[in-house]
């Protein structure tokens, strides 16, 4: 069955993508490689470089593949397999490759610029302010939802705090080789691989021991001090070291998925309403957005495809690749994800010592991944188990745990850092209109300590204090507003500055927005009042996050539609 | 046809698949430091020109003279201004987050 599902995922991907993709290509964007791309036409030799299309390929999977298309299926498995599997795929071709592709070409189209800046042009110049206040809320729940992660690792599986914290020390090393030694990369490389594998060797003899709050303290100092760090010391090496630790992660567990010959022992389908979000019955539809997001479709994404990756491409048609088909291999990876819970889900969680059944899985799947067995503990397990049933058995499992582990958390870490060092930079933009009216108390958040306090702060308080549950839908809900608006704008692009075909982007964006709005309302009437009651300060923060997100929500729509038939003026960028 | 043929083809492929993936991780790390060059390039300019923007400059025949090796930085600075309040998605590219 896992052979099965693998295969069949490879040919319909390939299938879509040379059908479905390629449609959007000639009769949506009407992709032209006449039209010089902002990399040849605004050469500079630092931002805009034309870049080989396979490398660039290499580079924007890399920036967008992390934990979360791992976590968010491991999660979603509690509705069966087959829902699980059915959103990747479906999402993944129809809104998210979608959502990504038009973003990218929009951009490139645009001389780079980024989608708010093309939201501001083609909707309202709110949309574009709005943009900010909602990625600060994004990154602040995406601290909470990670550290909430990281916190369920650390205290399942000692290994993992110990290869997360060697790994530190490795990269560090790692920097310093290329940086001040001068090494040639290629040197420097092979001993940062090299290290790796001793880092692996050491989490598995030395593991490292604490207790929870230990690690939640640990991770917001983590969070200020690696974020205010030159990239080159910590970051840059890590996130280099980490990319090998993706590619050997997907290979091991693409061959684990077609040489294990394994059935499913997960039920194809639980229920409709099996119990997910804060020990709710929570429904499959509006809610399954919010469970899978960046393995699906995610906003985050579209920030990416127009920062740097348009600034790169070489020719209008690498777009098809680099867009639509980024966003179909990391579904692919939550494809691997969804076989690996399928086929050894009940025997690596009754291994564990929880109860749980084929036919109680609705009920018991989530219960049983609180506590000590947490949802990551619960991909790192089946993934190792899964690689153990083939001929790769020579490795040994507690390795494999630990690779899996460190895969995840060393990408939890870096999605800290990293979100640290944007929500510095979004607060001082939503401050911006505070300046004309009180110089100081701009200068005050806009510092780069208080700038980063704040979103750390609230990010791991609410994860200490709130369940992965509550906090991880209320991620995903933050991350697909921001791919339903950059999808409103990718529908206003091609409707207003191109003339062709909008229902392709139009459709998705209107379900994707119809979706994501009643989950938020169910979310708010199911999940926050329960919180609430057990905690006020956390339901009550993450509940304000969620209503001010759909009230933002709610204007966005109706700049959309307000501003969907009125004249563009002809500017010079984005002029055909 | 050598039957050996099919091997090599295959060998050939993993070995140009590794090596762009290498490449490919090599021009991400490149662009992470660029990223923090960049910003250092700022605030260096900052430094030589900062009388335009109220910032104390150093004594002007120093700027004079290392004026024309800044011609690239100019150019790049000049563009990059006008980009300057749309700096998210650029940051975003650089620090992923999910």
């Amino acid at each position: 069955m896992t052979t099965l599902i693998i295969i069949i995922g490879a040919v319909v991907y390939a299938a879509l993508y040379m059908i479905y993709g390629r449609k959007m290509e000639s009769e949506v964007v009407k992709a032209d490689n006449a039209i010089q791309t902002p990399a040849h036409r605004l050469y500079d030799g630092v931002d805009y470089v034309p870049t080989r299309t396979s490398v660039l390929f290499g580079h924007h999977f890399a920036s967008v593949a992390g934990a979360a298309p791992i976590v968010g299926p491991v999660v979603a498995m509690a509705w069966g397999w087959v829902p699980a599997l059915a959103w990747v795929w479906f999402g993944n071709i129809f809104i998210g490759a979608v959502h990504d592709y038009l973003a990218v070409m929009a951009s490139v189209r645009y001389d780079g610029k980024s989608i708010q800046f093309v939201a501001s042009d083609l909707i309202n110049k709110r949309t574009g302010y709005l943009f900010y206040i909602l990625v600060f809320f994004l990154l602040v729940l995406v601290v909470a939802a990670f550290a909430a992660v990281l916190g369920g690792m650390f205290m399942s599986n000692p290994g993992i705090p110990a290869a997360a914290a060697y790994l530190l020390i490795a990269a560090v090393i790692q920097g310093f080789l290329m940086y001040k030694t001068k090494l040639p990369f290629a040197v420097s490389t092979a001993i940062g691989i090299a290290m790796l594998v001793l880092v692996i060797y050491l989490a598995g003899v030395f593991p490292l021991e604490a207790s929870r709050n230990f690690w939640f303290l640990a991770m917001f100092f983590y969070i200020i001090i690696a974020a205010a760090l030159p990239v080159q010391v910590l970051l840059q090496p890590r996130d280099y070291l980490n990319a090998w630790l993706l590619y050997v992660g997907l290979i091991l567990g693409g061959l684990g998925a077609i040489f294990a010959f394994q059935g499913f022992t997960a039920p194809a389908f639980t229920s409709f309403s099996p119990i997910i979000s804060a020990g709710q019955p929570t429904p499959f539809w509006p809610v399954i957005p919010l469970i899978i997001a960046c393995g699906s479709l995610s906003g985050f994404h579209a920030l990416v495809a127009s920062g740097t990756t348009s600034k790169q491409i070489s020719s209008e048609k690498a777009g098809l690749a680099i867009g639509y088909g980024v966003m179909l291999v990391e579904g692919f990876l939550s494809t691997i994800v969804v076989i690996a819970v399928a086929g050894w889900g009940v025997q690596v969680m009754t291994g564990a010592g929880q109860t749980i059944t084929t036919a109680g899985w609705s009920t018991q799947y989530t219960p049983a991944m609180s506590g000590s067995f947490p949802n990551a503990a619960m991909f790192s397990e089946t993934w190792a188990a899964m690689i153990g049933d083939t001929w790769l058995n020579f490795i040994p499992e507690t390795f494999l745990r630990i690779v899996a582990g460190m895969w995840v958390s060393s990408f939890a870490l870096t999605t800290l850092d990293s979100t640290n060092r944007l929500a510095r930079y979004t607060l001082a933009e939503i401050f911006l209109p505070l300046k004309s009216k009180s110089e100081s108390l701009y200068r005050f958040f806009s510092n780069r300590w208080v700038a980063s306090v704040i979103p750390a702060a609230i990010g791991v308080y609410l994860g200490w204090s709130g369940s992965f549950g509550l906090l991880w839908p209320s991620f995903g809900a933050a991350n697909q507003l921001i791919a339903a608006i950059a999808l409103l704008t990718g529908t206003a692009w091609v409707s207003k500055r191109l003339k062709t075909k909008a229902t392709y982007a139009f459709i998705p964006a209107m379900a994707l927005w119809v979706t994501v709005t009643a989950a938020m309302v169910w979310y708010l009437a199911v999940v926050i009042p329960v919180t609430w009651a057990a905690n006020p300060a956390t339901g009550g923060t993450v509940g304000f996050i969620t209503v001010a997100m759909l009230i933002m929500n709610i204007i966005f729509i109706i700049d959309f539609f307000k501003t969907k038939n009125q004249p563009l003026a002809d500017t010079e960028i984005g002029a055909e | 046809m050598n039957p050996l043929d099919p091997l090599k083809r295959t060998f050939q492929f993993l070995k140009s698949f590794s090596s762009t993936m290498d490449t490919a991780h090599r021009n991400r790390a490149v662009g992470l430091t660029e990223c923090e060059v960049r910003e250092l390039e700022n605030m260096f300019v900052l430094l030589l020109m900062g009388s335009f923007t109220g910032v104390p400059a150093p004594p002007s025949f120093i700027s004079a003279e290392l004026l024309p090796y800044l011609e690239h930085e100019i150019k790049v600075v000049n563009r990059r201004s006008e980009s300057a309040s749309d700096a998210l998605s650029e940051l975003s590219g650089c620090f992923d987050i999910t």
